[in-house]
C-alpha cells in the first residue's frame, strides 16, 4: 500500500522490548531520528508513560511470546532490540523473532557466565548483535586508568585511534596559545608530535575549534592521535601518562568483576570491597589474584583502613548512584586518587556535569551509542557505513567513524578542496591500519575509514558532511 | 501551561476552515448563486487570521493532555463561530443564535436543525451545512495531525481529545500516519457510498449531501422530509453505510491490513451488530401491525434503528407515530450510540460493555467477597483506571443531562419533548420525539435553551471533559501564570 511505502522511506521499522533505562536512551535517540517504533512491556504503566511521551505504539505483554510479537507486527519489522532485565527472555525474544520476522536482532546479554559464549550464541542463533553493558562500562573504565590523568577515553579504528578528553589545568603550557600554535610547537620538536584537537568545552559551550582558537585554563579538550602519539602529546603538556598501579573497586557487581579481570591482565593491583559474604567468596573465585574484602564500602573506617588515601584510583560500582557519587566527593576529599564514577541514570545528567566528579561513565548510554550506531549504519547501508559512533559532551557532539564503500562527491578530492559543513572536522583517515591526521593535501579514498566530529547530529552517510 | 502551541493549533485549525470554505464556494460557482461571496469573504478572512497565528513556529513542541483538550475544545468553538457567518452575513439565517446553533450541530454531528423549511435554502449553503457534517465526523484536529508536521510524540495527547472512546489506542507508530489511514479510510468509505447513492439515481448534489451527512453520523438532509422520499434501493443504501460509519475504524484497518479474524473477533463491534439486530427485531415485529407490506416494514425498523444507534438522525418515516415500545427502544439507542473510534455518538457501545461486565463483576463479589476478577475485552484484562474512567464519564454524562433537561424544561414544553430534545442533542443525534420529532424542529426553543442544547452537543462531541476542563478555574489559574514560570 501506499502508506507503507512511505513510513518505509522514513525510517526502520524497530521492536523494542523492555522500557528500563537503556530502553528508554534508545527509544530516545531512535525517535528523534525517525524510525517507526514500537516497544513491548509487561508492565501496563510504563508502557502508556513512554507512548505519550514519545511517538510510538506501545504494547502490553511478554515480549517473547509469539502473539505479542504478532500484535507489534513483527513480520515488517526491520530490527528488533531487546533489553529486558533478563538474559533469557532476551535471547528467547530475538530467536523468536528471528525465525517469524526474520529481522535483525539485538540482544542484552550480561550474565558473565554467558559472556564467554557470545560468539557462539550470536552464529548460532543468527543474532546480529549482543550488547553486554556491564562488559563495555567495565571497557571504558579500564581505558581511563590505563591514561588517568584523562577524563574520557574513546577507541576508534579498531583501537589504533583514541580520542582523549582532559581538562587544563590552572598553570599549563596550553593556556593562553591558539590551536595554530600549538600546532607549530609540536612540529618544530625533534621528533614531532602528530595530533588533532577536535572539540573544546568552555562554560558549558562546545566548540570545534579553528586554527586561531586560543586555549584557556580548565578549559576541556577533546583530541585524537594514535596510542603512542597521544601519550607523547600528553607528556609534552605536563601530564603524567604511567597508568595507574593499583585500584579500590567499592561494589563487586558484574561491573567490578569485568573490570577487575580486566585491570589484573594489565597487570594493576586490585581491591574490592562488597559487603555481601557470598558474593565475596564468589568474585574470590573468579579472580584469585584480586583482593575481596567483605564490609561496607560506604564505611569511612573501612575505605581508610584500605587505604582509600594512598590508592592511586578509586572507583565506586555500587548499585546506587547517590551512594557512588557520595563516594566519589569523599575520595576527592581524602586523596589525590584518579575517581571514576559509574552512575545508572541519566535524569540528572547536568546536575551531575556541574559538580565536578572527573571521569563519569553512564553504562545506558554506552550501550544505546552501540546500537544507534548500529541502526544508523543499517539505515543506509549503501555507499557508506558508520562504523562507531561517539556522543561527547552530552551528545553536543557526535563523534562518527565512516567506512567508505565506493566512489562518491567526496572521494579523491584533496581536502581543503570540499565544501565542508561548518563545525565540522574530518579527524583522521584510516588506511589499512595507518592513521592519516589529515592536512589541506590529503584525500579520502575508497576503502579508507573516516572519522569526523561535529556538532550536526542525524550524520548517516559520509556525503552528509559536504554543506 | 504552553499557550503558544495552543495558539499555534488554533490558528491552523481556523487556516483549515478558511480552506474547506472554498468548496461550498465552488458550489455557488456552479449554481451560480451570490451566496459563494460570502464563503469566500468568510473564508479569506480566516486564512489570514490563521496565518498569523502560524507565521513563526513555536519552539516548545510538547504539550501535555491538558493542552491538548483546551485546544481542542478552542477548536471547536472557533469552528463553529466562524462557520455559521455565511449563514448571518447571507441573511438566510438570520439570528447568530440560530445560525451558531446550526453550524454547532452540524460539527457536532448532530443533525438537529432549526430551519423549517430547509428547501429554500442556498444550494452553496446546504452543501456547507453537511460538509460540516464530514468535517466534524472524523474530527479536525485529527485531520491537521495527518497534515502539519508536529515533532515529538505528545500530539497523542490532540487526538485522545478530540477522538471518541474510553481509550484511544494507535494503528501505527507514528501519531500521523495514524490519522493518515483513519481518513483515508473515512475518505474511501465516503466516495463508496456516493457511487452507490448515485448508481440508485440521486441526483449529484444530494448524493454528496447525504454521503456527508452519513459518513459523519450528522443527519442534514437536503429535503424537508428527510430520506423518506427517495426510493428503497437509496433507503437501504444510507442504512447500511450508516452501520458502517458505526464500526470501530480499527475493524477497517484490520481488514484492509492484517486479518479478518481479528477484525471478527472484536468484542466491542460483535455486541454493535448484537445490539442493532435486536433492537430491528423487536421494532420489525411491533411495525407488523401497522404496516402495508412485510418488506416496509423491515426497511423501516432497519433505517431508523441504524440512524438512532449510530446517531445520524436521517428519517423516512415520523417514527413520532410509532408504537410506545418502538418509541422506547429507540430513546434507549440514543444512549447506547455507536462503537468508540467510529464517527458516531453516544456513550458508546465498549463503555456500556465494560458498565455491564462491572455490574457483573459486583454481583459476583457478593457471592465471593473476596474473590479477584478482572475485567476483559477482547481477551485482555481492562485497567482499573479505564474502569474507573468509564464510570465517572456515565455518572458526568447522567449529571449534564440531568441538568440540561432541568433548564430546558423551563419553558414549559412537555416532559418528553424536553427529554429527547437533550438526548438528541447531547448523544449527537437530532431528531427526538413530539415537538422535536423527525418531522419537527428545533426552532420551537427559545434562546436559552438553544445555548444549553448547543452546550450539550458540544460536550457530547468532545465526550465532556475536554470541553468541561475549561470551566475549571485551576485551569485557567495556569493558563495565565505561565509567563512567569519560564
Amino acid at each position: 500500500m501506499l502508506l507503507g511505502k512511505t513510513t518505509r522511506q522514513k525510517g526502520l521499522k524497530i521492536i523494542i522490548v523492555g522500557c528500563g533505562k537503556v530502553g528508554v536512551a534508545i527509544l530516545k535517540q531512535l525517535c528523534n531520528e525517525g524510525h517507526d517504533i514500537t516497544i513491548i512491556d509487561k508492565n501496563p504503566e510504563k508502557v502508556s508513560i513512554y507512548a505519550n511521551l514519545y511517538d510510538v505504539m506501545g504494547i502490553i505483554g511478554n515480549g517473547a511470546s509469539h502473539s505479542v510479537q504478532m500484535e507489534a507486527g513483527i513480520e515488517n519489522t526491520d530490527l528488533i532490540i531487546s533489553v529486558t532485565d533478563s538474559d533469557e527472555l532476551n535471547i528467547l525474544c530475538c530467536t523468536i523473532a528471528k525465525q517469524v520476522g526474520d529481522c535483525a536482532a539485538i540482544a542484552r546479554v550480561r550474565n558473565p557466565e554467558y559472556s564467554k559464549e557470545v560468539g557462539y550464541l550470536k552464529d548460532k542463533l543468527g543474532l546480529t548483535m549482543i550488547i553486554n553493558p556491564e562488559l563495555e562500562t567495565a571497557a571504558e573504565i579500564a581505558r581511563i586508568l590505563y591514561l588517568p590523568t584523562a577524563l574520557e577515553i574513546n577507541s576508534f579504528a579498531h583501537g589504533s585511534a583514541e580520542m582523549i578528553k582532559f581538562k587544563i589545568p590552572e598553570k599549563n603550557r596550553l593556556a593562553g596559545i591558539s590551536i595554530a600554535e600549538l600546532g607549530k610547537q609540536l612540529a618544530d620538536k625533534s621528533n614531532p608530535i602528530n595530533i588533532l584537537i577536535c572539540a573544546i568545552e568552555r562554560e558549558g559551550e562546545v566548540f570545534i575549534p579553528s586554527g586561531n582558537f586560543v586555549m584557556e585554563p580548565f578549559d576541556i579538550v577533546s583530541f585524537v592521535s594514535t596510542r603512542d602519539m597521544s601519550k607523547a602529546f600528553m607528556e609534552y603538556i605536563g601530564f603524567k601518562t604511567a597508568r595507574v598501579k593499583d585500584t579500590l573497586i567499592i561494589g563487586g557487581g558484574d561491573v567490578a568483576y569485568y573490570l577487575a579481570k580486566q585491570l589484573i591482565n594489565m597487570g594493576i593491583d586490585v581491591k574490592i570491597i562488597e559487603s555481601n559474604k557470598e558474593r565475596c567468596e564468589e568474585l574470590s573465585i573468579l579472580l584469585p589474584k584480586a583482593i575481596v574484602i567483605c564490609g561496607d564500602g560506604t564505611d569511612q573506617d573501612i575505605l581508610k583502613e584500605e587505604g582509600i588515601a594512598y590508592t592511586e584510583s578509586f572507583v565506586p560500582l555500587t548499585g546506587i548512584d547517590e551512594e557512588n557519587i557520595l563516594l566519589t566527593l569523599h575520595a576527592r576529599q581524602h586523596s589525590n586518587s584518579k575517581v571514576i564514577t559509574k552512575i545508572n541514570r541519566s535524569n540528572f545528567k547536568e546536575v551531575i556535569s556541574n559538580l565536578d566528579l572527573g571521569s563519569v561513565v553512564y553504562p545506558s548510554n554506552i550501550t544505546a551509542e552501540a546500537i544507534i550506531a548500529y541502526v544508523r549504519a543499517k539505515k543506509n547501508s549503501d555507499s557508506s557505513n558508520i562504523e562507531t559512533l561517539y556522543h561527547m559532551f552530552d551528545s553536543r557532539v557526535e563523534a562518527i567513524e565512516f567506512h567508505v564503500g565506493e566512489n562518491s562527491a567526496v572521494t579523491d578530492i584533496s581536502l581543503k578542496d570540499l565544501k565542508l559543513k561548518k563545525n565540522l572536522l574530518i579527524t583522521f583517515i584510516n588506511r589499512n591500519g595507518s592513521i592519516i591526521l589529515p592536512s589541506g593535501q590529503d584525500s579520502i579514498h575508497v576503502g579508507d575509514t573516516v572519522m569526523i566530529v561535529t556538532t550536526h547530529t542525524g550524520f548517516k552517510d559520509i556525503t552528509d558532511i559536504l554543506e | 501551561m504552553n499557550r503558544r502551541i495552543i495558539l499555534y493549533i488554533l490558528g491552523h485549525v481556523v487556516k483549515l476552515e478558511g480552506v474547506l470554505m472554498m468548496l461550498p464556494c465552488l458550489v455557488a460557482l456552479i449554481y451560480k448563486e451570490k451566496a459563494g461571496l460570502y464563503f469566500l469573504a468568510v473564508g479569506a478572512f480566516c486564512v489570514l487570521a490563521g496565518a498569523l497565528l502560524t507565521i513563526k513556529k513555536p519552539s516548545n513542541h510538547v504539550f501535555y493532555l491538558k493542552e491538548g483538550c483546551i485546544a481542542t475544545a478552542f477548536s471547536w468553538i472557533l469552528l463553529s463561530f466562524f462557520g455559521c457567518l455565511p449563514f448571518v452575513f447571507s441573511g438566510e439565517i438570520a439570528s447568530f443564535t440560530d445560525a451558531l446553533f446550526e453550524t454547532i450541530s452540524g460539527f457536532t454531528t448532530t443533525g438537529a436543525s432549526i430551519l423549517n423549511d430547509v428547501e429554500q435554502m442556498s444550494k452553496s449553503m446546504l452543501f456547507w451545512r453537511s460538509f460540516t457534517h464530514w468535517i466534524g465526523g472524523m474530527g479536525v484536529l485529527v485531520f491537521l495531525l495527518a497534515i502539519i508536521p508536529l515533532s515529538g510524540g505528545s500530539h497523542i495527547n490532540l487526538m485522545k481529545a478530540e477522538s471518541p472512546g474510553p481509550s484511544v489506542g494507535k494503528l501505527v507508530p507514528k501519531v500521523r500516519y495514524t490519522a493518515r489511514i483513519l481518513y483515508i479510510i473515512y475518505f474511501a468509505l465516503t466516495l463508496i457510498e456516493i457511487i452507490f447513492l448515485l448508481a440508485g439515481k440521486m441526483p449529484l448534489f444530494d448524493s454528496l449531501c447525504t454521503a456527508f451527512g452519513t459518513a459523519g453520523t450528522g443527519g442534514f438532509g437536503t429535503k424537508n422530509d428527510s430520506l423518506m422520499g427517495f426510493s428503497p434501493f437509496i433507503q437501504w443504501v444510507v442504512t447500511i453505510f450508516m452501520i458502517l460509519f458505526g464500526v470501530n475504524f480499527n475493524a477497517y484497518y484490520f481488514i484492509i491490513f492484517r486479518n479478518i479474524k481479528k477484525a471478527i473477533s472484536m468484542e466491542e463491534v460483535r455486541y454493535y451488530f448484537l445490539i442493532i439486530f435486536t433492537a430491528i427485531g423487536i421494532i420489525f415485529i411491533n411495525l407488523l401491525n401497522t404496516a402495508e407490506r412485510i418488506s416496509d416494514a423491515i426497511r423501516q425498523a432497519s433505517f431508523q434503528v441504524a440512524s438512532i444507534i449510530t446517531t445520524t438522525g436521517f428519517s423516512t418515516v415520523d417514527f413520532n407515530m410509532w408504537s410506545q415500545t418502538s418509541k422506547s427502544v429507540l430513546v434507549l439507542l440514543m444512549f447506547v450510540g455507536a462503537c468508540a473510534g467510529s464517527t458516531g455518538g453516544g456513550i458508546k457501545v465498549s463503555r456500556f460493555v465494560v458498565l455491564v461486565k462491572t455490574v457483573g463483576k459486583e454481583l459476583g463479589s457478593y457471592l465471593h467477597p473476596k474473590g479477584i476478577k478482572k475485567i476483559k475485552i477482547d481477551g485482555k484484562p481492562v485497567e482499573h483506571e479505564v474502569v474507573r474512567a468509564i464510570n465517572v464519564y456515565f455518572i458526568t454524562f447522567m449529571i449534564i443531562f440531568a441538568a440540561s433537561v432541568f433548564l430546558v424544561s423551563f419553558e414549559g414544553k412537555d416532559m418528553v419533548t424536553n427529554f429527547t430534545a437533550v438526548a438528541a442533542t447531547i448523544n449527537n443525534i437530532g431528531p427526538g420525539l413530539e415537538l422535536v420529532g423527525p418531522t419537527q424542529n428545533f426552532s420551537v426553543f427559545g434562546i436559552f435553551s438553544k445555548y444549553v442544547l448547543m452546550f450539550d452537543m458540544l460536550a457530547g462531541r468532545l465526550e465532556l471533559f475536554p470541553l468541561l476542563l475549561i470551566f475549571n478555574p485551576v485551569m485557567w489559574k495556569d493558563f495565565f501564570k505561565g509567563k512567569t514560570r519560564r
